[in-house]
């Protein structure tokens, strides 16, 4: 895979998720991803180096992924953050469609589903 | 799966000795084919559509045959052909018992009758259970007594066990499901589910078999329990719970949950605790409604 100059912020409270979304990722030649372990820290980070792209689990402490997808928004109207869950109910796909969310996706992520949220980017 | 259940009947009652059991249940093990495996061998899938639907299995509580079918990889009465192939795991440990001259075929043949009339379990249930159809497995051997919402907790045990199935180890059985006014854990993770049904959910073991636990969901050696390890087993309850949230989701129910968190050594208060035995060790799924 033919590296890119993507910038990408991975939020999850899991240590695990996001260790395996950053092996996906850099199979999918991103090498620029950082990291934020609950909502309050991506909407700090985001804030700070505005990613091309965020993916955010949605239920986490402190800060949930709705939560701080809407002040995500709120701050930078075109940011582009993919949702995700393992509960992708109905009504958590909503929440995060009327949030701003760019694209709801239910957890375990797979390399295909990252390569075509990547594609869609472009 | 029903195998495990069985052996067990086998060794309570004297018929076999554990050594006896072991080797027959590792004999069979190394026979028994799943359903991917078998559908590639008869050149009906390939291994990349195998491994499509292995992950749509993380998503979609449906069994592979189901998924295949809808993925347009297999027909259905291919499925069912591979089916009948897959079926008899407790032949193929009858099989180990009397090539080992542990039991007679007629000996044999009498522990399942009496076993079947110990447990009453009907022809067409005996038929289920060879096809180690979990929620059938769950509905005869966990018993709720007169608990208002046993539907509910079965329904959540039965997809639980198959996640611990999919993800973690095959070889599973539970043993007697107990009501407990008080329980003292070990190493325990935990999710409330909320709304309309509150349900606290725990997954509890010893430091050993949780590290183990949380290796295999990881797919990667965990050598202690560090944060990583927690973590795994963290991730496995969210995963069995998110999917719980979207089956019932389906059914017009919206459940939302919190997020899980680890403890040590923590008291819970009117519980059913559900040993689950794996080949690496014990684990106990505990499970209290509000």
């Amino acid at each position: 895979m033919t590296e890119n100059s993507l910038k990408i912020l991975v939020c999850d409270d899991s240590m695990l998720i996001r260790k395996k979304l950053k092996e996906v990722l850099k199979s999918c030649g991103c090498n620029n991803v950082s990291e934020a372990a609950n909502g309050q820290e991506a909407v700090d980070k985001y804030k700070d180096s505005k990613p091309d792209l965020v993916f955010m689990d949605i239920i986490m402490p402190f800060k949930n992924g709705i939560e701080a997808v809407k002040e995500i928004i709120g701050f930078d109207s075109d940011a582009k953050v993919v949702m995700a869950s393992s509960a992708g109910t109905k009504e958590h796909v909503k929440e995060a469609i009327k949030a701003g969310a760019f694209e709801f996706v239910q957890k375990p992520w797979e390399v295909e589903q990252i390569n075509k949220i990547l594609n869609n980017l472009k | 799966m029903f195998s495990q259940y069985f052996g067990q009947y086998l060794l309570n009652e004297k018929y076999l000795t554990a050594e006896q059991l072991k080797i027959s249940l590792d004999y069979k093990k190394s026979v028994r084919l799943k359903l991917g495996v078998l559908a590639i061998n008869a050149g009906y899938m390939n291994a990349k559509q195998a491994m499509q639907v292995h992950e749509m299995q993380a998503k979609i509580d449906k069994r592979f045959g189901e998924l295949a079918v809808e993925a347009s990889y297999l027909k259905e009465e291919q499925v069912e052909e591979l089916l009948s192939s897959q079926k008899f795991g407790h032949l193929l440990l009858a099989q180990a018992i009397i090539d080992k001259e542990y039991m007679s075929l007629e000996k044999f043949e009498a522990a399942i009758v009496e076993y079947k009339n110990k447990y009453n379990i009907s022809d067409s249930q005996f038929e289920a259970l060879q096809r180690d159809d979990v929620d059938e497995i769950i509905n005869i051997y966990v018993d709720l007594k007169e608990d208002k919402y046993a539907s509910e907790i079965k329904n959540y045990i039965g997809l639980f066990m198959r996640n611990i199935i999919r993800f973690i180890d095959s070889e599973v059985y539970t043993n007697n499901v107990a009501k407990v006014v008080e329980y003292k854990t070990k190493w325990v993770v935990s999710q409330r589910i909320k709304n309309s049904i509150n349900l606290l959910t725990y997954i509890n073991a010893e430091e050993e078999v949780f590290v183990k636990f949380a290796s295999r969901y990881a797919g990667e050696e965990l050598a202690s329990n560090d944060e990583m390890a927690k973590d795994s087993v963290g991730e496995f309850l969210n995963l069995n719970n998110g999917l719980y949230l979207v089956g019932m989701s389906n059914m017009g129910i919206e459940l939302d949950m919190e997020p899980q968190s680890v403890s040590f050594e923590k008291t819970i208060s009117s519980a059913y605790v559900l040993p689950i035995e794996l080949p690496f060790g014990k684990i106990e799924l505990i499970l209290s409604h509000l």
